[in-house]
């Protein structure tokens, strides 16, 4: 039997107690539809962080991936999302 | 004795950015395999923390769209407006959401079915 890949994302329970934690009123909440593709959406974005910096790292020929790296790409990193 | 069960704001705070990081950590692990090149562990707590940052504008965006629209509760709509900012983020989202669409279809589907063909056997049995 094939296994299968299991695929690393949030759980769907942390985004939305996440999300909640930071709205402004107790009225709001955040639909299910809308919990799934924020589950997404902070997965790319964390996968964005992490891809930019690797390539950062490597167009410097550094080995591991510093912080300075990540430093560098994180202002067109907020302006794209 | 009576025992507290309710955790403090900032118990909740810190058990939150620490499932963050956690799910940050893997997605960080998957990457390194990938390309065969590791992130310090400074890197990736900056990562988790600028997630968890982030959230708190994600959180008052969706929570501004929904209110905007004279909702109380966030909806799909108001997450594709979150990633209006790139072209690329924007398709990637509107595509997941079609899918998640899909499947919410499908397994309604099937529940029919298997609803359906429950009340037949009962339906025969009488």
């Amino acid at each position: 039997m094939a296994e299968k890949e299991e695929e690393v994302c949030f759980k769907k329970e942390t985004v939305s107690k996440l999300l909640c934690s930071f709205f402004k009123e107790d009225k709001t909440r955040l639909g299910s539809d809308a919990t799934l593709l924020m589950r997404e959406m902070l997965k790319v974005f964390v996968q964005e962080a992490a891809l930019r910096s690797l390539k950062q790292a490597e167009a410097e020929d550094c080995n591991q991936v510093e912080i300075e790296h990540f430093e560098k790409i994180l202002p067109q990193l907020l302006l794209d999302f | 004795m009576y025992r507290y069960f309710l955790l403090t704001k900032k118990e909740t705070r810190q058990r939150l950015k620490a499932a963050v990081h956690y799910t940050v950590g893997r997605l960080c692990q998957k990457i390194e395999e990938e390309h065969r090149r590791e992130f310090s562990r400074q890197t990736i707590a900056a990562i988790a923390e600028t997630t968890f940052r982030e959230c708190d504008i994600f959180a008052k965006d969706l929570e501004a769209f929904a209110r905007h629209a004279k909702r109380s509760t966030v909806s799909a709509e108001d997450v594709k407006l979150l990633a209006r900012r790139s072209r690329a983020l924007s398709n990637h989202i509107q595509n997941k959401s079609e899918e998640l669409a899909q499947e919410q279809r499908e397994s309604r589907k099937k529940s029919t079915v298997k609803r359906k063909s429950r009340e037949t056997e009962e339906e025969s049995r009488e």
